[in-house]
């Protein structure tokens, strides 16, 4: 009974644990560190932090590696080892004007207040496949490191991204930029044009728990920033793509006001002061998306603005997730004729549960099939040959009769 | 031992755990909910799902639930599909046991707390036992609103009617109402459940029943109940019997056959040349009435020998 079989099953788990561990150590080639893969395979890790909802690049570098590249089953790892994790408590909120940025920019104007920091992207560089060879790419590796001066600061080097988010030299290097790192929002600009329209209220203070209570529809705008930040990349991208061009239309293009990679602190209490201290620091991703109010109810003479942020850089979960924020935002706006675009967004989205469901297809379904075989067979119009005729009115009557109640 | 107790009673000490799945104020957490959902038989109440070792749709829920409601030296059952042996259920047995201090067992008779997925075992369970049902899909009414506002309206108001529409629309359109597994139950005369995907042949052992039955949806984070001796009534119309899938042929093993009791809940095995043989799906049930009949096969054995 293959996969199912009575006490064949523990063996058989075995037996592919025992496969997966092998090719682990086994493989031809060398052993892949922890460093390599916060250094090297970066976005990656910052899709792992952000999707399983925890800034720890060390925790997601080993995941990574042990999901062997599979970013969802990777964000599960450690979204499991934070369940064996109490919750001692909360960050105090963090201004988000306090970012320390690695990247800026304004698409909406030319010449912004502050600065437009291109920084490091791939976004004008030819999507061209380098193909030079090894040795050559390690030799100019090695060149690059010893240039550098010292190997610390070479591994650095790479991208600017230290583990614990704290600035590099490779983030300040060149810039010319140290003291003006913290720049002003436009947003502001806007709103000294009056420009925006006001809808600042103060009835979601702290952000919603979305890991302790679920966010549901009618859930507030905290919850449904919180579970967009922690969703899965591809899923916001589609749902963003759906409504721009499927049959939802919720959405039209944004003009992004700001575009922002950079570093936040975090602050807790501390047990004993009883007073914040900046206990570390965050890399976070954050988009502000300005959108044209074209509705009937709508202030037409006026912008409105949808928000995203998240964990790492990551500017595509971030921009589709600002684009969706303002396009709930209006869609609720209608009330009872509100569509469903909120529960898409919340129920949706987290790649955990979507993959999950998915795989499970996998397991046994045999019990549930065979009921599904009874009802096939109940429905079945009578064959006309008499013995047959028997055999088959014996299998529909002998869904029995069940004294209930 | 009473098993509103077990939920209220205090859980294993740090010390005695070996590798944590959850930490103590989650499974706290989620005994309330089991609490709350005992005082409001059939409602979903939603709880802060943790993410589990096991991927959301493969038992998550239940897990939880189980982690959450073991006491010290309590004795664990994990079955899949009614077997004991499957890749599942062993895997699940193997957390429980490397998280809680508990035993396990494949005998439903042994055990204070039983985790299924899609069945309830063919023993009578009694006073104290606790059932912990694996549940994909926790809300009954899906089939027939997809709006989670208006099906949290349906439920406030026990406004049934699209479901009752619906069941009138099957039997026009087919003849029969054609619901597999996870039929629509009435719970405590209050609210509609789903039974998550249990085959109707499970459904009259919850009604009344003498055990407390968990429900676990880790993926939709919700969690209900049926306590014991709580009325369970699959919907249907008066002139339209609740029809459970029968015994149509004998079992392998010839000691289930039509029409006479005990039945069971068998599935079809078939072969590779086009017949077809019939095997209870409940292993441990089927390999102690063959034992005790003297029929032990190879098989049988086995089913009683899982690795625990």
């Amino acid at each position: 009974m293959g996969y199912a079989a009575a006490k064949g099953g523990f063996d058989a788990i075995r037996s592919a644990e025992e496969l997966v561990r092998r090719h682990r150590l086994e493989a031809r080639s060398s052993w892949l560190e922890i460093d390599q893969i916060i250094e090297r395979l970066g976005y990656a890790v910052d899709r792992v932090m952000g999707e399983g909802a925890l800034w720890d690049p060390e925790s997601s570098a080993i995941a990574f590696r042990q999901a062997e590249g599979d970013v969802v089953e990777a964000a599960h790892l450690v979204r499991a080892y934070r369940s064996t994790l109490p919750r001692l408590g909360y960050a105090e909120l963090v201004d988000a004007d306090e970012i320390d940025v690695l990247r800026r920019i304004v698409p909406a104007f030319r010449e912004p207040p502050g600065p437009q920091l291109l920084g490091r992207t791939p976004d004008y560089t030819g999507r061209l496949l380098e193909r030079s060879p090894e040795d050559e790419s390690r030799r100019q590796a090695a060149l690059a490191a010893a240039e550098a001066g010292d190997a610390a600061a070479a591994a650095l080097a790479d991208d600017g991204r230290a583990t614990d988010g704290s600035p590099t030299d490779a983030d300040t290097a060149g810039s010319g930029l140290e003291p003006a790192r913290v720049p002003g929002r436009l947003m502001d600009v806007l709103r000294s044009m009056d420009l925006l329209v006001d809808r600042r209220r103060d009835d979601d203070p702290a952000a919603a728990d979305i890991s302790r209570v679920p966010a549901r529809p009618g859930a507030p705008r905290s919850a449904r920033l919180s579970a967009m930040a922690r969703a899965e990349t591809g899923a916001l991208v589609q749902l963003w793509y759906r409504n721009i061009l499927g049959p939802d239309r919720n959405i039209h293009e944004v003009t992004l006001g700001e575009v922002r990679h950079g570093r936040l602190p975090v602050r807790a209490e501390h047990p004993h002061l009883g007073r914040p201290v900046t206990v570390g620091h965050v890399r976070v991703t954050e988009v502000e998306a300005i959108e044209d109010l074209d509705g009937n109810d709508e202030d037409r003479s006026r912008f409105d603005v949808g928000y995203g942020l998240c964990l790492g850089h990551n500017e595509k979960k971030a921009i589709a997730m600002a684009n969706l924020d303002i396009a709930l935002h209006r869609d609720l706006a209608l009330g009872d004729d509100a569509g469903p675009l909120e529960q898409s967004v919340l129920m949706t989205t987290d790649g955990l549960d979507a993959s999950g469901f998915l795989e499970h297809l996998k397991l046994p379904h045999y019990v549930t099939f065979r009921s599904m075989v009874e009802r096939k067979r109940a429905m079945a119009p009578a064959p006309v040959e008499p013995e047959a005729t028997a055999t088959e009115a014996k299998a529909v009557g002998a869904s029995s009769e069940v004294p209930v109640g | 031992m009473t098993t509103i107790e077990d939920l209220l009673q205090q859980p294993a000490t740090v010390e005695e755990r070996k590798t944590p799945i959850l930490d103590e104020s989650s499974k706290r957490e989620i005994r309330r909910a089991c609490l709350t959902a005992v005082a409001v038989p059939g409602y979903q109440v939603p709880f802060g799902s943790r993410e589990m070792p096991v991927a959301r749709g493969w038992g998550s829920g239940g897990l939880q639930i189980t982690l959450a409601v073991v006491g010290r030296d309590d004795v664990v059952k994990v079955y899949d599909q009614g077997e004991d042996g499957g890749v599942n259920a062993a895997n699940l047995r193997r957390l429980i046991r490397s998280a809680e201090p508990v035993t396990t067992t494949t005998d439903p008779r042994e055990a204070d707390v039983i985790q299924t997925r899609h069945r309830v075992p063919e023993d009578v369970l009694v006073d104290g036992q606790i059932l912990v049902l694996q549940v994909p899909v926790p809300e009954p009414l899906r089939g027939v609103e997809r709006d989670m506002t208006e099906l949290r309206r349906m439920h406030a108001e026990a406004d049934y009617a699209k479901m009752w529409v619906s069941l009138y629309e099957d039997i026009v359109r087919n003849g029969i109402i054609t619901q597999t597994t996870g039929y629509p139950c009435l719970v405590g005369g209050r609210y509609v459940i789903a039974t998550t995907p249990i085959p109707r042949w499970d459904v009259p052992p919850l009604h009344q029943a003498r055990f407390l039955s968990l429900f676990g949806a880790g993926r939709e984070k919700r969690i209900y109940a049926i306590p014991p001796h709580t009325d369970v009534e699959p919907l249907t119309f008066e002139d339209v019997p609740f029809q459970v899938e029968e015994v149509v042929e004998p079992c392998r093993c010839g000691l289930i056959q039509p029409d006479e009791e005990p039945g069971a809940y068998l599935v079809e095995l078939p072969g590779q040349t086009g017949e077809t043989v019939w095997a209870c799906s409940d292993t441990d049930w089927c390999a102690r009435r063959r034992l005790e009949a003297g029929l032990l096969g190879e098989d049988a054995i086995d089913a009683l020998e899982v690795d625990l």
